[in-house]
């Protein structure tokens, strides 16, 4: 694409667009509020003197069910972007997503371990047991990314390719090992591995909220500064090293941002595809390669996206409602694919 | 348009006075997410109360007009209460959890069952309903009949088993007859092969692949076949023109094949389940099948 958008168009552009995701995730749901009634109800949860004694179910769906999915929905998409901005610097490669080094295929098999072998064991804890599936799953997919980090390690260099090919060899070994644990799954548990793994922001609740939160912000804070870096490792490794950039650290930072990142995200909210592969790609069509731009825009986009997506999700078959990760697939796919397709005439 | 707002007032006026004439504990609006359970509603005469199910209550019909909360593993919390229900019945599989705090969190009873597969359960949680929709008498009356059908067939088994030995039985489970899934121990389909009086032959943990070898080896006596998505004799179809080696088995030679509703398979156990255990016992006694069929 010849014609880019001007970077502060974009990020306002985004984040006004981001604003709207917000509102409309706080307004909209099945239980239909009067507009007003969210309005009042919002100022109250702030702590402003409004009156309402009628606003009780305002208030309790507005803080406690839309508040922390919209907080959630904000966290994941802006991770999972941000991610993937970091994978697709690292190995320098357009496809690069955050799976590729393993996170994703760790922490499904965690989620397995957890949701197959909780119903064999039983008797967890009952402190233990509501986090017991999150745990399972952040720790998987941080065990099996430093695993793959290692692997790429030789004489103190990271080789990326090696790591490329280590993050696929273990998410196919990921792979089998939920697969397995499917077979021995009983009917119950195994549909619950499903929709796992299709992601969810259901059920969002604040003590769940807070440890991704905060992974979320130290990752948004962190990875904007390393913007320059992951400038000059677009040319090349050796080239980066020669403009003084310790590559090295950076690969370990990169490395280590991502599994924090999609681990938190994914024990909370589970496996939500498309958004870690497809955000970085859009940012960068319309807005050019420059890291300066991408990360804070991949980190804005990602949010709206998610939160557009889990519109789409609560409300298209409520009073039920659709896994998001098939939404985020559906909305993100044909999308991406007619900017490639406009891209290239 | 100018009715709905006349419509809304009516309601609002009915709801006021329903909660203050009826004994205001009862719970008026119900959301039921479980299939057995949601029989049980309707069959207690609470099917005017139900405001919302999830998708494993399918029977009876009229249920699947009602507007759907998805699967019970998977609630959504808003969803549920845009439904402005009184109180959420469901069995301990229901969640996840989280939903279900922040559902009582916004003032709704949820009320848990067993889904276990035993008479004492169906005893607690037919008493439990009785009570949530002031029906007690029915519910007792109910549960004692429930009891009374499935042990006089436990009985009458017995007596068929005098003249024949208990049959060698598979239960099925495919998808278009297509790689049927095996009912082993432990599963809701292995106890109403032995409530039956059949043998189940299958030996394994919950529902498995069997490859067509295995299959043949086992030679069963009867086959019971529950096809999702296709009914009696198409399925049976299917299931043969899938699965060749079954066709060697002593029950297709005899043509002993029966088919069972897969949604008695999930959920518990509900009130159609005493006359489809007849139905088995008779195919699997077939000596006896006139007294299993009254």
């Amino acid at each position: 694409m010849k014609q880019r958008v001007q970077p502060r168009t974009l990020i306002v552009c985004l984040s006004l667009l981001c604003l709207l995701a917000v509102w409309l995730s706080l307004a909209l749901g099945p239980v239909s509020l009067p507009l007003f009634d969210t309005l009042r109800a919002g100022l109250r949860l702030l702590g402003l003197p409004v009156a309402g004694d009628d606003l009780q179910q305002a208030e309790m769906i507005l803080g406690q069910i839309r508040l922390p999915r919209t907080l959630l929905g904000l966290a994941v998409g802006a991770v999972l972007a941000l991610s993937g901005v970091a994978m697709q610097g690292l190995f320098r490669n357009p496809l690069a997503d955050p799976g590729l080094v393993g996170v994703a295929a760790g922490a499904a098999m965690g989620a397995a371990v957890a949701i197959v072998g909780g119903s064999w064991f039983g008797g967890m804890p009952d402190v233990l047991a509501p986090y017991l599936l999150s745990l399972c799953a952040f720790i998987g997919g941080l065990g099996v990314t430093a695993l793959v980090y290692r692997l790429g390690r030789r004489d103190g260099q990271t080789n990326v390719a090696t790591m490329l090919l280590a993050g696929v060899a273990m998410t196919a070994l990921g792979g089998a090992a939920v697969g397995l644990f499917s077979y021995l799954a009983d009917d119950a548990t195994l549909r619950t591995l499903t929709f796992w793994n299709l992601g969810s922001l259901n059920g969002a609740s604040y003590e769940r909220l807070w440890p991704l939160l905060m992974v979320a912000g130290g990752v948004a804070l962190w990875l904007p500064r390393r913007a320059r870096a992951l400038n000059a490792l677009l040319l090349g490794e050796s080239e980066a090293r020669h403009l003084g950039i310790e590559v090295e650290r950076l690969k370990r930072e990169l490395v280590f941002c991502t599994a924090l990142g999609v681990g938190a995200a994914v024990a909370a909210a589970g496996l939500i595809g498309f958004i870690g592969l497809v955000v970085p790609h859009l940012v960068r069509l319309l807005a050019g390669p420059d890291h300066r731009v991408v990360l804070p825009a991949s980190l804005l986009a990602g949010g709206v996206l998610m939160l557009f997506a889990d519109l789409v999700a609560r409300l298209v078959l409520a009073p039920a409602e659709l896994p998001i990760g098939i939404v985020t697939a559906l909305i993100g796919a044909p999308f991406f694919l007619v900017l490639l397709i406009r891209g290239r005439s | 348009m100018m009715r709905r707002p006349v419509a809304l007032i009516a309601l609002c006026a009915g709801l006021v006075l329903s909660t203050q004439t009826l004994a205001a504990e009862l719970p008026q609006r119900w959301v039921s997410a479980g299939g057995a359970l949601s029989e049980w509603v309707s069959a207690l005469g609470g099917e005017a109360h139900l405001v919302g199910v999830d998708t494993t209550s399918q029977h009876p019909e009229s249920l699947k007009a009602l507007p759907s909360v998805g699967y019970q593993r998977q609630l959504s919390a808003e969803g549920i209460l845009s439904l402005r229900p009184d109180v959420l019945v469901g069995t301990e599989e229901m969640g996840p959890p989280p939903v279900l705090a922040q559902i009582r969190k916004a003032g709704v009873r949820v009320e848990l069952f067993s889904s276990k597969a035993e008479l004492d359960a169906v005893d607690e949680n037919l008493r439990h309903l009785g009570q949530l929709l002031g029906a007690e008498q029915q519910a007792t009356a109910l549960a004692t009949g429930y009891r009374q059908q499935l042990d006089g067939l436990q009985a009458e088994v017995k007596q068929a088993q005098v003249g024949q030995k208990a049959p060698g039985v598979l239960l099925l489970v495919g998808h278009a007859g297509a790689k049927p899934l095996i009912a082993g121990q432990g599963t809701a389909g292995d106890w109403l092969l032995r409530q039956a009086g059949a043998r189940n032959l299958a030996e394994h943990q919950g529902y498995k692949n069997f490859s067509s070898e295995a299959l043949a080896a086992l030679d069963p006596d009867v086959v019971v076949f529950s096809d999702r998505a296709l009914a009696d004799e198409q399925a049976l179809q299917a299931l043969l023109k899938e699965n060749p080696a079954l066709a060697a088995s002593r029950a297709v030679r005899e043509q002993r094949l029966v088919s069972l509703d897969p949604t008695l398979l999930v959920g518990g156990l509900g009130p159609r389940l005493p006359a489809t255990l007849r139905t088995l016992a008779g195919a699997f006694y077939p000596a006896a099948k006139a007294s299993f069929a009254q």
